[in-house]
């Protein structure tokens, strides 16, 4: 065979590849039919099996349609979903915290606005005004909120009694348990994490709303709040705790660091969430050893509360595939029977009128006794928020760094830099 | 100027069919990724991965080199590459010597092994496994030390000894690759020179002072160019066991521009992406002519 034959059959042969590719990326699904909806989030496997079981209860009456979950890491799933909805390759449904949906919508102006649908559900009661407030951004009710997030103080049970203790009400008694604990060697008081680029600020909010000061940083009418004195009081205590009572390792923690300290059994206190609880419960983990209860009162006349740190719910893409569907299944998720499963599977819902064999621990968080807040949400108001909050999370790691280092001087140069961000970005 | 080979083209035009799909495959993932890398730098952070991107100018350029933190993240880039290429060029030579040396045969196979295996082995692996080693409380660095009655070694929670921690990790993981390249360079040397050198009286380091070194000039510039793109584009390490931290002392660039895509700053991410590929660029070529220069003046 001589090279022209050669070329031409290579030639020929590529454009046979082409024709191939061409012919399997026109894969457009039936309109007609069974129908699959595919849902996006980022629970991992216990997510899948949640949507599992809400897809066969949801299919006992939806005979035609049949529910795909995929799980991504969290990055993933924003990356992806912006690269989907903006090349009109979008899934049916995205479901997560709704700070990152608005990450997703602010990228794309994709995300279907749900206020119609939603006004026209038969009960909606069981949602605060705070839960619908962070549903919307830039005019659109963007997710129906179906979990969540409730945040608590844990303490292990039988090492607080043998201490002699009781459940730490104050900073008094956080810091006496702390030393009490700390009196066994590789022992720590609090276990807690401080990693770029905002898990120190989260401690500082949980710490901050759980005593019942809100803003961490800026109010909703864009005033700076930070160096408010009840503000500065708490930093000045959380950075005490941090740099007396956690490991020198702290500073680069993030929650799977956090997590290994708390179940290495290495600290007496930590932050416990909703869904942190089935797993903690189990006899080769902490065996349910701990006790729950609100955030410390850090001054004298706080109240102090259980924090609403967060929501996840479920967002319908304006170029979904199949947008009635989904919609409609979106809806079933705040029927009684999703939020159950909900509740069993993921440990969060919005609401608790079903009946559950539940665990002590559990129903802390189904039927709360407590006092309860929530987190503002600042994202949803201000969209310059995350950048502020790393200018602010740079700073407070230099308190951890350099433990000489003046808290309340670094405070004002925080302050200082956030307003000149602000200024110059907005 | 050499004219465009349209003759060669002809003649040799099964082999560039064949080169075709490489070519291909290079273009589609390498030169274009680039390109829409450099594009998105020039965009609003709000349509940076829409299909109508707003075109902003240098606007992403000039935040990101108006900001301290960046210029923190170029000097402990440059810091670290600077320190560990030569580091690491210097040990893999030294290595090479020795398991090149007739003395240690017996066992030679498992050194070489033994300094090869990190390696292939993953790097998130490794650096979980560093990480907990470094560990202030638990870790078998601080173990080791305290009970031969030596205080505890900061390792990646003070920011005065991070980079250090991250230097040996990366060197225990990189300078196997370097040390093989030496070997076997080192079995290409004519060994009748080092006879001839011996019977002339010169002793071992004037053998590889005047002989080894010089022959090795090809694979010193190989191990400084790819150690160099190494270090300069360093972002596992810190992405595992550090996270930029502690209060930013690990923020190489590569991580700088990841924190910036975590925070939707896409405009800006792709940004200091563009700076840090022109960098790599820039010092590999002229590492490429500074040994090219050297090379042409030892041989005049």
């Amino acid at each position: 065979m001589n090279s022209r034959k050669l070329l031409t059959a290579a030639v020929l042969l590529l454009a046979a590849a082409g024709m191939m590719f061409a012919s399997g990326s026109n894969g457009n699904q039936a309109e007609e039919g069974p129908i699959t909806l595919t849902i996006w989030h980022d629970l991992g496997d216990k997510g899948v099996d949640w949507f599992n079981e809400v897809a066969a209860v949801y299919g006992q009456n939806h005979q035609d349609v049949t529910i795909e979950s995929v799980t991504y890491p969290t990055q993933q799933w924003i990356e992806r979903s912006i690269a989907a909805l903006n090349t009109n390759t979008a899934p049916d449904i995205i479901f997560n915290n709704y700070e990152r949906v608005i990450k997703v919508e602010d990228q794309t102006g994709k995300i279907m606005d749900l206020s119609r649908e939603f006004s026209a559900l038969p009960k909606t009661d069981f949602l605060s005004e705070q839960d619908l407030a962070i549903s919307k951004y830039g005019g659109k009710m963007l997710i129906f909120p179906v979990q969540r997030v409730q945040m608590a103080f844990g303490v292990r049970k039988s090492w607080m009694e043998a201490a002699g203790k009781s459940f730490p009400g104050t900073w008094e008694e956080l810091t006496a348990l702390s030393e009490a604990f700390q009196k066994k060697d590789g022992i720590y008081g609090l276990a807690l994490e401080a990693a770029n680029p905002r898990d120190l600020i989260h401690m500082l909010d949980l710490f901050q709303f759980g005593t019942g000061i809100k803003h961490t940083i800026i109010d909703p009418d864009g005033n700076l709040t930070l160096d408010d004195p009840a503000h500065r009081d708490v930093v000045r205590k959380v950075i005490t705790a941090f740099r007396n009572y956690t490991p020198a390792d702290t500073i680069n923690f993030s929650f799977a660091e956090m997590y290994q300290v708390i179940e290495g059994s290495r600290a007496g206190m930590f932050r416990v969430g909703d869904w942190n609880v089935n797993k903690w419960d189990k006899p080769d983990v902490l065996n349910g050893d701990f006790v729950l209860g609100p955030w410390p009162a850090l001054n004298p006349g706080d109240k102090n509360a259980v924090v609403i740190g967060g929501m996840r719910g479920a967002a319908v893409p304006e170029n979904a595939p199949h947008r009635n569907q989904a919609v409609d299944f979106v809806k079933f998720l705040l029927e009684s029977e999703a939020q159950k499963l909900s509740f069993q599977y993921i440990g969060a819902s919005v609401r608790g009128d079903w009946t559950l064999d539940l665990s002590n621990h559990q129903r802390f968080f189904a039927q709360p006794q407590h006092n309860l807040i929530a987190y503002d949400f600042p994202e949803s108001i201000h969209p310059f928020y995350p950048q502020i909050e790393e200018i602010y999370h740079r700073h407070l790691l230099r308190l951890l760094e350099d433990k000489n280092l003046n808290i309340d001087k670094v405070i004002d140069e925080a302050k200082a830099d956030i307003e000149a961000y602000i200024r110059d970005n907005t | 100027m050499t004219a465009f080979p349209v003759k060669d083209i002809r003649r040799y035009g099964v082999l560039y069919l064949f080169i075709l799909p490489m070519l291909l495959i290079v273009v589609v993932f390498g030169i274009w990724p680039i390109a829409k890398s450099m594009q998105m730098s020039f965009t609003d952070k709000g349509t940076s991965l829409s299909l109508a991107p707003v075109y902003i100018g240098m606007k992403n350029y000039i935040k990101v080199f108006t900001d301290p933190y960046f210029w923190d993240s170029v000097w402990i880039t440059a810091k670290f590459t600077v320190f560990s290429v030569p580091a690491n060029v210097l040990a893999a030579f030294l290595l090479a010597l020795m398991l090149g040396s007739r003395q240690i045969r017996t066992g030679s196979l498992f050194f070489k092994l033994a300094i090869f295996l990190p390696v292939v082995v993953p790097i998130v692996a490794t650096s979980v496994i560093w990480k907990w080693m470094y560990n202030t409380d638990f870790g078998a660095v601080n173990a080791v030390l305290t009970s031969i009655g030596l205080p505890k070694w900061g390792g990646l929670s003070r920011s005065n000894t991070v980079l250090w921690s991250l230097g040996t990790v990366e060197l225990w993981k990189h300078v196997g690759l370097y040390t093989i390249i030496f070997l076997t360079n080192l079995q290409l040397i004519d060994k009748e020179m080092y006879e001839a050198a011996f019977m002339e009286g010169a002793g071992y380091v004037k053998r590889i002072r005047f002989i080894t070194i010089p022959e090795l000039r090809p694979a010193f510039m190989l191990n400084f160019v790819y150690a160099t793109i190494q270090f300069l584009k360093t972002f596992a390490v810190a992405m595992v066991m550090t996270q930029g931290g502690p209060n930013y002392a690990s923020n190489f660039l590569s991580y700088y521009a990841y924190s910036k895509f975590r925070l939707a700053e896409y405009g800006q991410a792709t940004a200091v992406g563009t700076f840090l590929f022109i960098i790599v660029l820039l010092t590999t070529l002229a590492l490429r002519r500074l040994m090219r220069d050297r090379d042409e003046g030892s041989r005049s």
